[in-house]
Order: structure tokens, then sequence, then C-alpha cells
């Protein structure tokens, strides 16, 4: 009894580190991640579409609530009205965010491809979302997601229908940037608190004031140029330091996102002038 | 067996679906885990380190991080706790929540551990201001709700069984 107790935990570690193993020798997690995927996928669809609609439940209960002293019939009618309405102000920002999103799309030079968000991990570990666009749809990883907006992240995990987005605050997550204004480089990181940094900026000739807006810098062939990633709220300055950073507030309210863009093409163009006039 | 892979699937699941709109502050509790402690305690070693292994696994594919890091330390710590259950006295719900907090530190602290082979690259004084010290806090209160929810249906359970003409 004692034997197979510890020989079911040694096994279940050395499986672990085998896979781990494999992972770090590039070998990636291949088709047994794929199997769970499949078997979490769908899960995750069901899983969204209950609690979206346990969510406009509660929300229509908690209106309901508000207006308990009026007599019946007005309550009723009232109640109607109120679900009416919140389904026309549901659909309409749906639309809304629709609209900008096709919008952005016609006007971007390169192919796209819509998603929608089925799952996200903010834990502070690792900070990502799960979009239902998979290898199926001939997404790669390294592909850049972003809203009208601005970024969100890239895609790190392709799974036969869907994909793993790293989000931009993820503390792995690494973006070449510059300053919109004075075009000055430097590398926006992600932290454990979830706020976003812009770092390794020269200290000389830097010039950045709050307010400053960043886009990606095009460097690195992941991410075209142009792409806005934040505004700076504060500058932190260590002095005799040769480097210092500014923190930024990400353009993208990663929390609110539920459709994207998925960048399947390539361009060398400046894309900054395609987001300019969705702000 | 059976019952242990459908709420260990049905809880990671609901981790990257349902749980994430629950964030308070930015901390989210760690439903897999809490789920994980709860087999650990009633069924032991065995089922605590199976429960903690799937429910790591599926959270690691899911979230898209390194593969087997979270399955390594929820299948050690059902394991330990397991064990603990049968040595300790961990019926008392007093031990058990302030267990659950120290649980999901520790957790968080071996998981940092094991990153750093692989160079995570954030340090471990911030990932405990920011993510395992709220999120232990977090998983305390809501195993607390979790054990009042099943002394509840416990006790209703045995009210019924009292009530009952078979038990005249």
């Amino acid at each position: 009894m004692k034997f197979r107790r510890y020989g079911l935990l040694i096994a279940v570690l050395l499986v672990c580190l085998v896979l781990l193993t494999v992972q770090t020798r590039g070998g990636g997690t291949g088709r047994a991640a794929d199997v769970l995927s499949i078997l979490t996928t769908p899960a995750q669809i069901v899983m969204t579409k209950v609690h979206r609609s346990a969510v406009s439940l509660w929300v229509g209960y908690r209106e309901w609530r508000t207006s308990w002293s009026e007599n019946d019939q007005l309550r009723a009618e009232n109640e109607r009205l109120r679900v009416h309405s919140l389904q026309v102000a549901e659909t309409r920002e749906e639309n809304d965010r629709l609209r900008r999103l096709l919008g952005l799309r016609q006007r971007l030079p390169m192919t796209t491809l819509t998603g929608e968000v089925i799952a996200r991990e903010g834990g502070g570990w690792v900070r990502s979302l799960t979009v239902n666009r998979g290898a199926g749809e001939g997404i790669a990883t390294q592909t850049p997601v972003i809203v009208p907006d601005g970024l969100v992240g890239r895609v790190v995990r392709v799974r036969p229908g869907a994909s793993v987005v790293q989000l931009l605050n993820d503390p792995a997550s690494t973006v070449g940037a510059m300053v919109q204004r004075t075009r000055t480089p430097g590398l926006v990181e992600g932290d454990p608190g979830g706020s976003v940094r812009f770092k390794y900026m020269a200290r000389d000739g830097a010039g950045i004031i709050v307010g400053d807006i960043l886009v990606t810098s095009g460097q690195g062939n992941v991410f075209p140029k142009g792409l806005p990633v934040g505004r700076v709220i504060a500058i932190e300055d260590r002095g005799s330091a040769l480097f210092h950073f500014a923190v930024l507030a990400p353009v993208v309210d990663f929390a609110r996102v539920e459709e994207v863009l998925l960048l399947t093409g390539q361009t060398t163009q400046d894309l900054a002038g395609h987001f300019a006039r969705e702000s | 067996m059976r019952w242990l892979l459908l709420m260990t699937l049905g809880g990671s699941v609901a981790q990257t679906s349902v749980v994430q709109s629950l964030s308070v502050g930015g901390a989210t509790p760690d439903l897999p885990f809490i789920m994980t402690v709860f087999w650990a305690l009633r069924r032991g070693p065995e089922a605590g380190c199976v429960a903690g292994f799937f429910a790591g696994l599926l959270q690691d594919v899911a979230a898209g991080g390194l593969v087997g890091v979270q399955a390594l330390t929820k299948a050690l710590a059902g394991f330990v706790l397991g064990l603990a259950g049968g040595r300790l006295w961990v019926a008392n719900p007093l031990v058990q929540v302030p267990g659950l907090v120290a649980l999901t530190i520790a957790e968080g602290v071996l998981r940092f551990g094991l990153l750093q082979l692989f160079h995570f690259p954030a340090g471990l004084g911030a990932l405990m201001m920011d993510v395992i010290l709220p999120q232990a806090l977090y998983n305390g209160v809501l195993g607390a709700a979790c054990i009042v929810a099943m002394f509840t249906v416990e006790t209703a359970r045995a009210y019924v069984a009292f009530r009952s003409p078979r038990a005249r």
C-alpha cells in the first residue's frame, strides 16, 4: 500500500519533469496538449456562454429589485421595458464593437482574421486570453493580436480550435516600442502587478513626458510598426542610473476585450494612422 | 475516479472562464487548487495527487505556460496534504482555512522555485505581494465559504434522515 502510494507520486513527478524537459529542449508539448485542448476548448465555450447568460439574468434581477416599491402593473411594464432596453443596449454595444473592428480590418493593408475570446487567465503568473481561432484557420505562434484601441498581445500557443494569446502585461511579455512623438526606442515589458513598463530607453535625449503615446517600433519582425501600446502615466528617474523607465497605462482594457483581430498577414507600413482615426 | 476527473475538468474550465469575473483588486481564487485540497482531505494522498496533477495540467494547457509546472506543484501539494490529513487535526475548519492559505503560499513558492530553473523573469517579492498573498487570502475566504456550504448540506441531509418515517 505504502509502495503503491509513493510509486504514484514518483510516477506523476516523473511525467511532469519529462514534460518540462521536452519543452525546454524545443520539443513542445505537441499532440498531448492538443488532445487536452480538444477536451477543454468546447467546455470553455459552453461555460463562457452559460456565464454570460447568468450575468445577464443577474443584472436583470438587480434592476428588478430597484423598482420593487412601484405597483405591480407599472413594475411589470417597467421590467419588460428594462429587459428590452438591456437587450437593445447590449446589442448596440456589440454592434458598435464589431463595427469598429470591421472598420479597422478594412483599413489595414494586410490580411486579418477576427476571433472571439473564450477564456481568460489573469492570476499574475500568466496573463493570457484564449481565442476561438487555431491551427485550422492557419494561425501561427507570434501572430499579433489587436483591437481597435491598439495592441493586445501575441499568440504563444496554437491548438486545433483555439489559440492562447499572451497579453501585453504578462510578466514574460516583451515588445519593441518607441515614443510616437520623439521616436525614442525601448522595450515594453509586463510585470507581476499587472502594470506595463517602458524600459531600456537611453537617458540622454529620451525627452519622454507624461502623456506621450507609445507605439510598436516594428523591429524584430513580430509586430508591425505603429500599433498603439500605451500612454505614459509616470516616469521613474533613478538619478545617476544610465537607464530609467516609464510606467504605462495600456491603451487596451484587457479585462473587457471580447472580440479581437489576428494579424495573419505582414506589412512594412506604419499603421499608426489607421488607429489615430479611431481615437 | 470518474467524479474526480469530471470535477477536475469542470473546475479547471471554470477557472479560465467564470472565475476571472470574481476578481477582487486583481486577485482571483485558484478553484482547481481548492478542489485538490478538498479531494486530498476527503480521499487521501492518492486522490489528492491525481486531482492536483490533472488540475495543474489542464491549467498549464489553458494558460499557455510551461506544461507540467502547475501539474507538478499541485500534485505534490495534494499528496502532502493527503498524508497530513491522516496525521493532523485537519477536520477542524479552524485548521482547514489557515491551512489552505498556508498551502497556497507554499505552492506559490514551490512554483516560483521551479520556474527559476526556466529563467522566469519576475522576482519573488513582487510575486508574493501582487499574486501569491492575495490569491492565498482569496482561497482562504472561498474555502471557508465551501466549508460552511458543505456543513449546511450535511446538516440538512441529517435532519431529513432523522425526520423520515424509516428512521423512526
